[in-house]
């Protein structure tokens, strides 16, 4: 990597003043740091925000909410008493299962939702791409894609890459950002571009934002969630797709359902027409592969990453059918 | 002038199948161990003798070398395929900050011939101050097509929609092959694909070197500190004696470290340049894509079997893909099973622009028993047998045949087998399809002369044996440690292990898997003639006659007098430390030229997901006398995990357009992993070979060999089609999954 100066503010308000051309913010660090040892990014100032890790990494529930400080590792989310329960189970398994031990340890669930995507044209300074700026176009589209896009994809191949983000989403999650101009709350999504290109970028904060807290309703009673994800081999892997869905079964029949898909879109990607299709029905298996396959419906994959439809079929499947035996 | 040769009778085979031979063995070397020899040390379980070091981060690797003033190296690369070097300038890097030496290593006019391809060298003060000045070496290419996707490459076969290799069968010795074709009740064709797989071992290649005037010393990541010495003695241009090769520790290589390298040539001719010690080890990007690998192949069988299940044609030919050298990507079926089979063997090499294959843990022979194994449980599916009758009947190795046996019943395959293949278990979760598979191991690795070994015997009782051979993690400093603890009759503890320094006497590069036979002869020698020189000194001590006192089961003996303890008798050298240079002696004729070992898999796969998983495999090897039990077998299961690893993961990936790797890390290059490991079992199976004073034989290739196709073959059983391509990926067990439900 290239030298830089590692700044230490002393408050919110400060670490978001130094934001400007070629700073950039610092969690745990596992996300950014490879990237600047892979040297596709050379920063002049990193702002630690470890440092706030007293006020920002508290997991507490304050009435009808949870709100998980950007800083709380994923294992902290992971092993969090107040997210006990089948309702949060989609998002203590997303956490749980991502990465290693070691990274889980460490990795912020901030960082986490902000990580930048793992495509490996667009990580490599050797590859030059639209989305990089260091090329006219995706590399991907035409090369190797087995881990590429298959669903909303417009001129960039990429997948989001977080485990947690789905999980989040489909629990009505929201996240608090602090900057020049004050606090924000905006809804998950919202962190996230809706229409995703290759020329902008991967999540919406402005420079001067920070993201400090991300806000999780308490599901109802009846309500439960579930997160699976489909990999190649079960020691540390990228899911290849992933589903993260609530569920409320009321008399037999769903009453009430989200789903989110990971890895297969650049964005946490919402099948919502899939999730209203199971709205009145039994929670039964052979319905939930049928909305399974509504939810793959405009898939678009590319040469070498058909199996995600079918895989992506049965994870999503499998996640409703555990978020409805809970 | 002709040894004298002393004849013994020696008891060789193994237990059931015991036979009395007559070996002619130098009179200077000692009466082979046999199957009667009965051990103290040998056989059984002791601590890796350098275990406590290696876990404890106390252990220094080449990686770990840091001495004062020490400059980083680095390597240039070109970005193309293929074409040639245009233009090179190298001022502005050397202009950078912190840069010590730059070097060409290349002229204008020179080849490129693969996406890594060396250009110019660099140190400089850090790492990344050598990578800012890399970033300002400007090199112009003239750039020709490259082709880096097997199938597009000359001379690669068409395959059809299916895999299926479409061209005929070559009219090279065809004559007899036809014929049995035509006479075979049951024929059966068909294609098979194995990716590349990179050696990735977690130590990459590399170097640090440093001058003393005209001498050179380098801390090396080799396999073979000889080998290491002579290649940079030639380069360089210097003579041998001049330099040092240390290589205590070694953080694996599996084939693909026997030479210095381009980069240990490197940081030897930057530490000259810059006249400061250099260290270059490599990035695991170079690792993967500048530092070899295992070659892929295509390989097309074309086999007949009669209804009693004898295989009577076998056809086989393989299109290797060893980079761009175009040499080198052979691949080896089994020949137990076709000692009197009409057999065809061609092998051709299909050129791509990619880094040039190397050895890697038994080359060649992964693929070839894949290939031919999974062909195997094909013709017995076909003829409704039994794979393991179907073996039973073809194999024509008896140690095997005695190996099947022992491993069926432990492994309680005719219980587990799945008898419906494509079936989920009765009773059982129908998402899930189990199924069993099986395979042959077999290699040569019996070693050979050329490897001496130092032992000293201390008045405190402490016993030194060295070689300047390299452990690379087999476990040879354990090796010698219990060989010379046998032989002269003392606890492990006593003894001390020193390896991996060129000055000390000469043994093997650790390939062809004889390091251990090839040294174990000559530790034991040594220790034999230690034992005679303690005795020797005693007698002299005492003042009796020599030929009255033995040395033997850790005790000295006078003959009508004293018993010494070893420990005693040790007391009596003073300063006068006994040292002796043991020998490797030829191989004598003994029992069977070749170890054998047979192999067991079971899986289940996700028919939703197309995921597999390795529940549990079994393996049972001869590797001749079994010295170090525990090291031999976790030579077994460490073979097993990386089988699995190749069976299942790895593979690398290439985006054609620049011939770059894309996958050249161990995010996307997956390697198996805890949660993905087998519960395993390593039964060592004893052969007496009767080939040397111990009759130790190689275990790291041969137990590489079989896994993979096991692993296929399992997986048939469990869906009921084969899946002919490795890696076994989701994306292909679906793909298969879906053909046989259309069928
Ligand atoms: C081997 C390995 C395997 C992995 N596997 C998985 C996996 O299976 N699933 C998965 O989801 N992830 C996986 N990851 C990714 C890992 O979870 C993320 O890299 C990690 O969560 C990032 O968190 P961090 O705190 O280190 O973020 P950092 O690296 O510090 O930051 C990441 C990015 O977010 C920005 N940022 C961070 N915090 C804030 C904030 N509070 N406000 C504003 N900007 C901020 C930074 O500027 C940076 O651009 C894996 C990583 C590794 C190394």
């Amino acid at each position: 990597m290239r030298p830089f100066e590692l700044v230490v503010p002393r408050s919110l308000a400060e670490a978001s003043s130094m934001a400007g051309k070629g700073v950039v913010y610092k969690a745990a660090g596992i996300d950014l740091l490879d990237r600047l040892k892979e040297r596709v990014e050379a920063p002049e100032k990193i702002v630690n925000l470890l440092g706030f890790r007293a006020e920002l990494a508290r997991i507490e529930r304050s009435g009808s909410t949870v709100r998980i400080g950007a800083l709380a590792t994923l294992t902290q989310v992971a092993e969090a008493e107040v997210l006990r329960g089948g309702g949060f189970g989609a998002l203590l398994e997303s956490a749980g299962e991502a990465a290693t031990p070691q990274v889980r340890n460490r990795a912020t669930v901030g960082g986490n939702l902000l990580q930048q995507n793992r495509c490996w044209y667009f990580r490599q300074a050797a590859f030059g791409c639209a989305h990089n700026g260091r090329g006219p176009g995706c590399l991907a589209q035409e090369g190797q894609n087995r881990y590429h896009a298959i669903l909303g994809q417009d001129d960039c191949m990429r997948v989001h890459p977080s485990n947690v983000a789905p999980a989040l989403q489909a629990l009505g999650a929201s996240v608090i950002v602090q900057g020049g101009k004050g606090e924000r709350t905006l809804p998950l999504a919202e962190l996230y571009p809706k229409a995703p290109d290759a020329r902008g970028a991967e999540h919406t904060l402005q420079p001067d934002e920070i993201l400090t807290a991300i806000v999780v309703p308490v599901p109802g009673a009846d309500v439960r969630s579930a997160y699976r994800e489909s990999r190649e081999k079960l020691s540390f892997d990228w899911a290849t797709t992933a589903a993260a869905v609530r569920l409320a079964v009321a008399d037999g029949k769903v009453r009430e359902c989200a789903i989110v898909l990971g890895a297969v879109a650049a964005i946490p990607w919402v099948a919502a027409e899939a999730a209203q299709s199971l709205i009145g029905k039994e929670p039964s298996r052979a319905n939930f592969e049928a909305a399974a396959k509504l939810a793959f419906a405009g898939a678009r994959p590319l040469a070498q990453n058909a199996y995600k439809v079918p895989v992506g079929q049965a994870t999503l499947a499998d996640a409703l059918e555990a978020a409805a035996r809970r | 002038m002709n040894p004298r040769r002393e004849e013994h009778e020696i008891t060789v085979g193994f237990a059931g199948n015991a036979k009395k031979i007559k070996v002619k063995v130098d009179d200077r070397d000692l009466r082979p161990w046999d199957l009667e020899t009965k051990f103290q040390t040998v056989g059984t379980d002791q601590a890796r003798a350098d275990g406590v070091a290696k876990v404890t981060g106390r252990a220094r690797y080449a990686y770990d070398i840091n001495l004062p003033g020490l400059l980083h190296g680095l390597i240039v690369r070109a970005p193309i395929a293929k074409g040639t070097l245009k233009a090179l300038d190298l001022e502005a890097a050397k202009a950078m900050p912190g840069v010590k030496a730059v070097l060409a290593t290349k002229q204008p006019g020179a080849r490129i011939r693969f996406a890594g391809d060396d250009v110019a060298a660099i140190a400089a003060e850090t790492l990344d101050a050598a990578r800012d000045a890399a970033e300002k070496v400007r090199m112009e290419f003239t750039a020709e097509p490259h082709v880096t996707d097997v199938l597009e490459a000359p001379g690669a076969p068409k395959l059809d929609q299916d895999g299926e290799v479409t061209a005929p069968w070559p009219e090279r010795g065809a004559e007899r092959i036809e014929t049995a074709i035509q006479a075979a009740r049951h024929v059966r064709s068909a294609t098979y694909r194995c990716e590349v797989q990179t050696h990735s071992s977690l130590e990459t290649h590399g170097l640090t070197a440093r001058w003393y005037g005209d001498r050179l010393t380098v801390w090396a990541s080799t396999q073979a500190t000889f080998g290491t010495r002579a290649g940079l003695a030639g380069t360089l241009r210097i003579p041998a004696e001049n330099i040092t090769v240390h290589t205590e520790f070694m953080g694996g290589g599996f084939g693909s470290k026997f030479q210095p390298g381009i980069e240990g040539v490197l940081a030897c001719r930057l530490a000259k340049a810059a006249d400061a010690p250099v260290k270059l080890m490599l990035s695991r990007h170079e690792e993967h894509t500048c530092a070899g690998n295992r070659p892929g192949a295509i390989i097309q069988i074309r086999a007949g079997v009669n209804d009693d299940g004898k295989i009577t044609a076998f056809d086989y030919r393989c299109w290797g893909e060893p980079g761009f050298t175009g040499q080198g990507g052979g691949t080896r079926a089994p020949s137990d099973y076709f000692r009197d089979t009409a057999r065809r063997d061609t092998q051709d090499n299909v050129a791509t622009d990619m880094d040039a294959g190397r050895a890697m843990r038994a080359p060649g022979w992964p693929q070839g028993f894949f290939a031919t194994e999974l062909m195997l449980d094909e013709l017995a599916a076909a003829i409704g047998m039994d794979p393991l009758e179907f073996r039973l009947k073809n194999d024509r190795n008896e140690v095997r045949l005695a190996e099947w046996r022992q491993g069926a019943e432990a492994f309680r395959w005719a219980e587990r087998r799945n008898k419906t293949p494509g079936q989920p278990r009765a009773g059982g979760d129908p998402r899930w399809l189990h199924g069993c598979g099986l395979s042959s191991a077999a290699w040569g690795g019996m070693g050979g002369p050329g490897a001496r070994v130092t032992c000293r015997i201390h008045a405190d009782a402490r016993v030194e044996v060295r070689n300047g051979a390299q452990d690379l993690g087999t476990g040879l400093k354990t090796v010698l440690q219990m060989l010379a603890a046998e032989e002269l009759g003392i606890p492990v503890a006593m003894v001390t292990p020193f390896v991996g320094d060129t000055r000390d006497p000469v043994g093997p590069a650790s390939g062809g898997s004889v390091t251990t036979p090839t040294m174990a002869p000559a530790v034991r020698h040594a220790a034999a003639l230690a034992r005679r020189e303690l005795a020797a000194r005693v007698a002299a001590k005492l003042g009796v006659d020599a030929a009255k006192v033995a040395c033997a089961g850790g005790q000295v003996t006078v003959e009508g007098g004293q018993t010494l303890s070893f420990v005693d008798a040790c007391k009596l050298l003073g300063s006068d430390t006994v040292e002796v240079v043991g020998e490797r002696f030829p191989n004598h004729q003994g029992y069977a030229n070749s170890v054998a070992g047979c192999q067991f898999a079971e899986v289940r796969v996700d028919r939703h997901t197309g995921l597999v998983q390795v529940l549990d495999m079994l393996a049972v090897q001869d590797c001749g006398t079994v010295v170090a039990r525990k090291q031999a077998e976790s030579q077994t299961l460490g073979a097993m995990i990386q089988g699995v690893s190749y069976a299942l993961h790895e593979q690398r990936i290439v985006d054609h357009l620049t011939g770059r790797m894309v996958n050249g890390d161990f995010l996307y290059y997956k390697l198996t992993g805890p949660l993905d490991m087998p519960a395993m079992r390593a039964i060592l199976f004893p052969v007496a070979n009767g080939h040397t004073n111990v009759g130790a034989a190689g275990i790291g290739e041969p137990v590489a060999v079989a896994p993979a196709a096991a692993i296929a073959n399992a997986v048939f059983n469990a869906i009921g089609v084969p899946v002919r391509h490795l890696p076994l990926t989701p994306d292909k067990i679906l793909k298969a999954l879906a053909r046989a439900r259309r069928v």
